[in-house]
């Protein structure tokens, strides 16, 4: 086995969100530090949002389930088990590199839905606990909104100006005035202006593919260079395959392989940052004879309570020309109208809804094929033309994201018969919708066809019901109790001291919006405290 | 425009000369749009569409392959097996939709996205005339944090 001499202070494994985040953090903080990605640096000429067929690129090989696009850089994942498939980007930014840049505060009641709706559980941590961290993470990723928005406590109040909300946003921000319902520009961590290391927004719709202008957050752009600048180090294809503990249990480094060859990088702190999905299996991976049942374990909820986050989304069709393929593609407005819980409509908790960017022709031609009723329609033959006419720069797309509540049967565990390019076992999810997240989503849905009769929708219907968002939380559970969490409200392992995990594994719910901007706050929050602890810290190595 | 993704495996000249048949017949144009076969579909922008999603050659060699009138065969195909007429229609409107004729006759700006930054007061425009004030007037909806944690 190769390894290197250096003791990194700190190791973080995944230069994803999280931990990217954490390595700008700590190496501007002047700690030296090692991250490994098993991914690698993706060029912007490689992506394909600047190519005539970009579309077509992004069904098969930037699919977002790593099972189709299959790169060197993925690890299968049996999803036998599972009712919804998994999405991930493995790459240097991590699946950042590809998100559509929604960035979503989550609300206070997020925190304490036991306390408020008497389920699950509450955080250990309150929302005034990370509102200073969202703040710097919102300035370190670019992000762009307008403050003074009521769904929220004040002092939300984003670095830059928001991004128009176009024809389709003022549009449907119509109807929804005429319902009385909730609505706001959309944020977004893509800069409206020139900031920073990020070019202003070009509003070429393709988020999702990867940004070709070198605009929106992903934290390739807009974390790592300064990580690099203050002297991380970062080591790309390298897999990590276990973290290793010393004598007392402490980690003391990882074990990864780069190009077939074993290496172990040496550490006295250790981070995971590796994704709802890559997280628990690695630390199941990291099983010894100390720790039988996989790395701060012993509370037996490493890979349990996994939550999807599953969406539904609904179009509508209007007579005027919208140009609903302008980005940022993944919000123009949203309404946080039935963010919370109101038990007259049968369940607990709610959704957060947005106005995305319909995107390409192509986009377009799946939503007809796969609507409930539309797909029962005529489309081939002559009706094709029709359709298409009437459908391209005429459509308005809700995608609502419903909580999804923690369940012990939907989890993570290995799979040792399906590997990935260095021999490493698979993570096997097991994952069903629970009945109230069918129950939001149902009500949502009902409601948002409503919103599109009211916006002036001439035709509207549901094309999901039920949908994978690459939203992956839940699997290391935070608390206070070792008994019943992995780590406490700073990321640190109970069972192991100087572990830390920082993605969206430790998140106990869901929320009903989407996670990168809390997952960057509480990255940003653990790697505040790893700083500031570091004389009193216990090392591994 | 950017070069072709490389494809190497081609369809022979009867194999597109069928495909044409089946693309027609999926899209047949009208409302101002061409037919399939307009704009090349079994030609040059099959080959761009397999280029991109290599993985339905197969699909579309084996429709191609199937016997009987192409009529009949899509018939066939969408009753008995849908997820197969679904790959092979996808790939076959692909191939139509990237043409920058049949994007410009949809509305479509360009070939491939291209960029247009908002100039500076373009999201104020959007909203000057008040739409938002009553939102605002209706005040907080958010819960706040409780006190106590259960
Ligand atoms: C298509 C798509 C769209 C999305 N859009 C949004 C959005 O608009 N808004 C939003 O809030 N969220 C969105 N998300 C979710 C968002 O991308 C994730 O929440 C966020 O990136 C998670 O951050 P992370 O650090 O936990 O993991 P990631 O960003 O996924 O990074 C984890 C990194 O760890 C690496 N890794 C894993 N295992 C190992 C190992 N064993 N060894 C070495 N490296 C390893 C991976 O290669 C990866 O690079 C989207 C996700 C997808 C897939
Ligand atoms: S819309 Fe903006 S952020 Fe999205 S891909 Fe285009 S330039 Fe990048």
């Amino acid at each position: 086995m190769g390894t290197t001499n250096d003791v990194a202070d700190v190791l973080i494994i995944g230069a994803g969100a999280s931990g990217s985040v954490a390595a700008k953090h700590l190496a501007e903080q002047g700690f030296n530090v090692v991250i490994l990605e098993q991914g690698n640096w993706i060029n912007s000429s490689e992506l394909p949002g600047n190519k005539p067929e970009y579309e077509l690129l992004g069904s098969g090989k930037w699919n977002p389930d790593p099972n189709v696009r299959a790169w060197d850089a993925d690890y299968p994942v049996n999803v036998e088990n599972s009712e919804q498939p998994v999405f991930m980007y493995n790459a240097v930014g991590g699946s950042t590199v590809f998100f559509a840049g929604v960035w979503s505060r989550f609300l206070p009641s997020d925190f304490r839905v036991r306390t408020l709706d008497g389920i699950a559980d509450d955080w250990p941590i309150s929302y005034e606990d990370l509102a200073p961290f969202y703040e710097a993470v919102e300035r370190d990723m670019g992000v762009s909104g307008m403050g003074g928005n009521p769904a929220y406590p004040p002092g939300y109040n984003p670095p830059l100006p928001a991004h128009p909300i176009h024809a389709t946003g003022r549009k449907m921000a119509e109807g929804l005035n005429k319902l009385g319902w909730h609505w706001w520009t959309g944020y977004s961590a893509i800069p409206s202006q020139k900031y920073r290391n990020q070019k202003q927004c070009a509003r070429l719709g393709i988020c999702r593919l990867g940004c070709v202008e070198g605009a929106k957050g992903s934290a390739d752009v807009a974390l790592l260079p300064d990580a690099l600048k203050h002297g991380a180090k970062l080591i790309t294809g390298a897999r990590v395959s276990q973290v290793t503990v010393n004598e007392k249990g402490l980690a003391n480094g990882a074990t990864y392989f780069r190009e077939g060859k074993e290496y172990h990088q040496a550490a006295k702190v250790v981070i995971v940052g590796a994704n709802g999905i890559g997280t628990p299996r690695l630390l199941l991976m990291s099983m010894s004879g100390r720790f039988p049942n996989g790395l701060a374990n012993s509370s037996g909820l490493v890979g349990k309570r996994l939550m999807l986050h599953p969406f539904g989304s609904v179009i509508g069709l209007y007579d005027d020309d919208l140009d609903d393929w302008y980005g940022p593609a993944g919000t123009q407005i949203e309404s946080m109208q039935f963010y919370e819980t109101d038990l007259s409509r049968g369940f607990v908790r709610g959704s957060k809804w947005h106005v995305m960017g319909t995107g390409g022709p192509v986009e377009m031609l799946t939503r007809w094929n796969i609507g409930e009723g539309a797909r029962d329609e005529e489309f081939w033959g002559d009706q094709f033309a029709v359709k298409m006419k009437q459908a391209v720069n005429h459509s308005i797309d809700w995608i609502i994201h419903a909580e999804d509540l923690p369940e012990e049967t939907n989890y993570v565990s290995l799979d040792h018969g399906l590997t990935d390019s260095d021999g490493l076992p698979a993570p096997k999810v097991h994952y069903a919708t629970a009945e109230n997240t069918h129950k939001i989503l149902d009500f949502a849905l009902n409601r948002a066809l409503e919103s599109h009769a009211a916006a002036g929708a001439t035709k509207a219907w549901i094309t999901h019901r039920n949908f994978s968002s690459g939203h992956n939380m839940g699997t290391a559970k935070m608390g206070d109790d070792p008994a019943t969490s992995v780590v406490n409200g700073y990321g640190q392992a109970h069972d192991v001291p100087n572990l830390y995990v920082i993605d969206g594994s430790v998140f106990p719910t869901s929320s009903s919006t989407n996670p990168t901007a809390t997952i960057c706050a509480f990255a940003k929050r653990a790697a505040t405290y790893i700083a500031k602890n570091a004389r009193n810290q216990e090392v591994g190595a | 425009m950017s070069t072709p993704l490389q494809l190497e495996f081609r369809l022979s000249q009867a194999q597109r000369d069928r495909l044409a048949v089946f693309a027609d017949l999926l899209i047949s144009g009208g409302a101002g749009l061409p037919a399939a076969t307009e704009v090349d579909v079994a030609g040059a922008w099959i080959d761009r569409a397999l280029g991109a999603r290599p993985d339905l050659v197969e699909t579309v060699v084996g429709v191609l392959a199937e016997e009987g009138e192409p009529a009949e065969v899509l018939a066939r195909l969408r009753a008995q097996e849908p997820e197969r007429f679904d790959a092979f229609a996808f790939v076959v409107a692909g191939a139509y939709l990237i043409h920058p004729r049949v994007r410009k006759l949809l509305g479509y700006p360009g070939g491939a996205p291209e960029p247009s930054p908002a100039f500076p007061d373009e999201a104020d425009a959007y909203l000057e005339d008040g739409i938002l004030d009553v939102v605002i007037e209706r005040g907080p909806s958010y819960r706040p944090t409780p006190e106590a944690r259960g």
